[in-house]
């Protein structure tokens, strides 16, 4: 399934007691029991995934280990034969590193390390830069990876940040041994780099360190991990070796019905249909010269690596570009002469922003203020917003696409990931667009939701919309686009439709002859 | 999908603690007073003791409250108060109408209002300096317009004392003033899509902005809209101490944004709001009379309004951290942190 080599694992070692073994683990939270009776057994020096849809339990596991929440009673933890209190104590090589990385962007590699490992100071306090920097070299010297360390981390790509958190975790235990927890450490990253952070974690591994590895994203478990323990709502499926398994069968342990990692969504190509879109010559922080024609009803894909220009083209279409861009834009259906792609936002095309919790939704606001944040215009009479028209366009949106809440008054921080990309998508259509334009619209979401959101997109477009949708995500073009355009180096290098839409010809042409490593430094 | 929370499910929300805090505890405090000192505390007097004396600070915190709705700091908002009652009274000792001297005061309030507009949002300087430095511009044409003296004359008697100083039944009208502004904020921001806008704006202005709000407008406005109700909260405070006093706006900076912080954890929680602010200002307002009464020592009152403000924003700091919603220092960072230029 993947644009990838498949890692070669080392030969696999299990003696001596688990690194971590727990059992009979449960976690009652107010109205929900997050976990029941849950036990996870992790062998020395193992990648061992965990995997399990949204509110699965996987996050409050991970919180309990880490000490955020206390278990139910009943449960018990051994780290290396030496049992410990859940949620009171973390054993000293029991190391962490969540979602967010907790960096401090501000500052640069050095300073992050020293912020968690101490800084090397003498007399009165005063820190010697020149021996903090030899240790922070030292540090990052196992991970091969080039890094400013005198740069705030703000300028460094997403994954030089998740090697600087792990080797930020990993610090000050030498112990061999020890267990890595690394929480959805792929959620940020591009695909191309994915790759970079296998080579990290298979470097911690090779220390004797064993992984538990937690991913939304079924292929990657394929490529690195040694067994699979799957949650379903609060319980463990079971733990498998990964070899005894394929990602229609994990797939179907984690949701519990069959779902097919290679659903293609029912949709028509239209080549004949009328261009309603049409971009020239345009030009931004990474696009070099983009001309596109999108034809009515059509989903077209935007296929690319990260800095090809596959994050900044829909931003661009829909006038909100975060860097200055040039070029022409039009849509023939509504005006015939070319305008300037800075003008864009005028034309009112809605965007559903690949950063879901930065840019989609406003976290303090409820699940219907959410919705219908972009057409409060149309709620108002006589300058009052209508409570009653404001639950009749919520009631109406959150039934045509499935959205589940406990109530539109809910917060929308309440939701899964999902269901928060459902209430985004609903508020750009409730706009009643003719085009819509999206960016990564699975980031974070599981297998289950996925294909609902496949779906969702290709009976839109049955229904007479036009998407652009763009995806570092192979998989997501696959399942939904009648045509996809592969960007390389800011350009258009290559385009396919029909039968000639395959992974094969599409990762040729995103990656070109010179991809082999697949990286991109940035800048 | 399930419906509308029952009527019942309602009122014990707009009941609980967790809502309205503030008027649990402004009621434990009226039993205590009355206990403490039955004699002058529990009487009509005091009532009206509390709301006169509390009018210009509901009203000043009041004017910062839709500002802070956008996450925007108008530290500038004291200052306003005192140059516009200076320039009021100024401009009436001169012999100007009433009616224009009025109007004058009121343009340095909108005036102030589209300076600072134009340095946070145009200039795109963070809010808390911007307009800190431009407090300290206006403190310097305060100087230059009084020499730091307050301005006494016969014609800030008669019509221009009536606006401050009439009084229905014991009430005077800053009471009124401060209860038809709370109505126009709480209608603004509960019941328009503006108001609406203004809490998207303040809690993400990224979402917003891509949502088709127009963030920056809304942030200009509402810098406007404190220098405007700063500049009238001015003229009604120099004609109810009956000068053009050049500290007088100063006293409110404090009290004001106290308020309008605490105002915030009532009512609705996490957002500005009118009505929260005026609970707040009667919750610190009747501590301070009651203390008064009591013959607390000087410092009892300050450390009274310290304690309240840190102890309510430590318990809706706490409520919000078990119930997993934004925490407040981060709702309130000062300076958003500017994303990283990764896109792609």
């Amino acid at each position: 399934m993947q644009a990838s080599s498949v890692i070669s694992h080392l030969p696999r070692l299990g003696l001596g007691a688990p690194a971590l073994r727990l059992t009979g683990l449960s976690k009652t939270f107010p109205g929900t029991r997050a976990l029941v009776n849950a036990s996870l057994e992790i062998r020395q020096g193992e990648i061992h995934a965990l995997v399990g849809q949204n509110g699965s339990g996987k996050s409050t596991l991970i919180k309990t280990l880490a000490g955020y929440h206390t278990p139910d009673p009943g449960a018990v933890a051994e780290f290396d034969g030496e049992p410990f209190a859940l949620g009171h104590s973390v054993p000293e090589g029991l190391r962490f590193v969540h979602q967010d990385l907790g960096l401090v962007l501000e500052l640069n590699a050095m300073e992050n390390l020293a912020l968690r490992g101490g800084f090397i100071s003498g007399a009165a306090g005063r820190v010697r830069w020149r021996e903090q920097e030899e240790e922070t070299y030292r540090i990052l010297e196992r991970f091969n990876i080039e890094l400013d360390i005198h740069r705030p981390l703000a300028e460094a790509t997403p994954v030089q940040r998740t090697v600087v958190a792990i080797a930020g975790a990993l610090q000050g235990w030498h112990g061999g041994g020890g267990l890595l927890v690394l929480d959805e450490p792929t959620a940020v990253l591009p695909h191309d780099e994915v790759e970079r952070l296998f080579a990290m974690v298979e470097e911690v591994r090779r220390d004797g360190t064993s992984v538990l590895y937690v991913s939304h994203r079924l292929d990657e478990i394929f490529e690195i991990a040694d067994r699979v323990t799957i949650l379903r709502a609060g319980r463990v499926v079971t733990t498998l070796p990964v070899a005894e398994v394929d990602q229609r069968s994990l797939a179907k342990l984690m949701v519990g019905e069959d779902v097919d990692p290679d659903y293609r969504a029912e949709v028509a190509a239209r080549p004949t249909a009328p261009v309603v879109l049409e971009l020239r010559d345009v030009r931004g922080h990474r696009l070099r010269g983009v001309d596109l024609e999108v034809h009515q009803g059509e989903i077209l894909g935007i296929a690319g690596l990260a800095g090809a220009g596959v994050l900044e083209l829909p931003y661009l279409i829909a006038g909100q570009p975060r860097f200055p861009a040039t070029g022409s834009i039009r849509l023939p259906q509504r005006f015939s002469e070319w305008r300037d792609v800075g003008d864009a936002k005028s034309l009112g095309i809605p965007l559903v922003p690949a950063d879901r919790a930065r840019d989609g939704i406003v976290a303090e606001f409820a699940v219907s203020e959410n919705l219908t944040l972009s057409v409060l215009d149309r709620l108002a009479s006589r300058g009052r917003l209508r409570k009653s028209r404001e639950r009749d366009v919520v009631d109406h949106w959150t039934r045509r696409l499935g959205i589940v809440t406990a109530g539109p008054d809910s917060l929308i921080s309440t939701l899964s990931g999902g269901n928060q990309q459902k209430v985004v998508v609903a508020r750009c259509l409730a706009r009643d667009p003719d085009l819509l334009v999206l960016s990564e619209p699975t980031a974070g979401v599981d297998v289950g939701t996925r294909v609902a959101i496949y779906e969702l997109i290709a009976g839109l477009s049955r229904d007479g919309l036009t998407v652009v949708v763009s995806s570092s995500d192979l998989g997501d073009l696959l399942a939904m686009c009648t045509r996809v355009v592969a960007l390389r180096d800011g350009r258009i290098a290559g385009e396919f439709a029909g039968d000639g839409l395959t992974e094969h010809e599409l990762v040729n042409a995103i990656e070109g002859e010179h991809s082999a490593d697949g990286v991109d430094n940035g800048k | 999908m399930r419906g509308r929370p029952s009527m019942a499910a309602r009122v014990r929300h707009g009941l609980s603690f967790n809502t309205i805090g503030a008027v649990y505890v402004l009621i434990a405090i009226i039993v205590v007073f009355s206990i403490w000192v039955p004699s002058t505390f529990p009487t009509i007097a005091t009532v009206k003791q509390v709301l006169n004396s509390n009018a210009i600070t509901a009203l000043a915190a009041l004017a910062i409250t839709i500002p802070l709705a956008t996450r925007t700091f108008d530290l500038s908002f004291a200052y306003t108060i005192t140059l516009s009652g200076v320039v009021t009274a100024h401009f009436l000792t001169d012999g100007t109408p009433l009616a224009l001297a009025v109007l004058l005061g009121l343009a340095v309030g909108v005036v102030i209002g589209v300076v600072n507009a134009t340095v946070v949002v145009a200039m795109r300087i963070d809010s808390f300096i911007a307009t800190l430095a431009t407090g300290s511009l206006i403190q310097a044409l305060i100087t230059m317009a009084t020499n730091d003296t307050p301005i006494v004359n016969v014609h800030l008697q008669g019509g221009f004392a009536k606006i401050g100083q009439t009084n229905i039944g014991g009430i005077t009208l800053p009471v009124f003033y401060a209860l038809i502004v709370a109505l126009a904020l709480w209608f603004v921001l509960e019941h328009t899509a503006t108001g609406r806008r203004f809490y998207a704006t303040g809690f993400n202005p990224d979402a917003a902005r891509l949502a088709g709000v127009r963030v920056d407008r809304l942030r200009f406005i509402s810098l406007i809209v404190s220098g405007s109700l700063s500049g009238a909260t001015g003229i009604v405070l120099a004609s109810t101490i009956g000068s053009g006093d050049p500290t007088a706006g100063t006293a409110y900076l404090l009290p004001g944004f106290a308020a309008a912080f605490l105002g915030a954890t009532q009512l609705k929680h996490g957002r500005f709001n009118a009505f929260g602010t005026i609970i707040a200002v009667l919750l610190l307002g009747t501590g301070v009379v009651g203390l008064g009464l009591a013959n607390a020592p000087q410092w009892a009152a300050n450390m009274f309004v310290g304690v309240v403000l840190i102890a309510s924003l430590a318990v809706t700091g706490i409520q919000r951290r078990s119930t997993g919603a934004t925490p407040w220092r981060k709702q309130l960072s000062f300076a958003r942190l500017r994303r990283s230029a990764t896109a792609g």
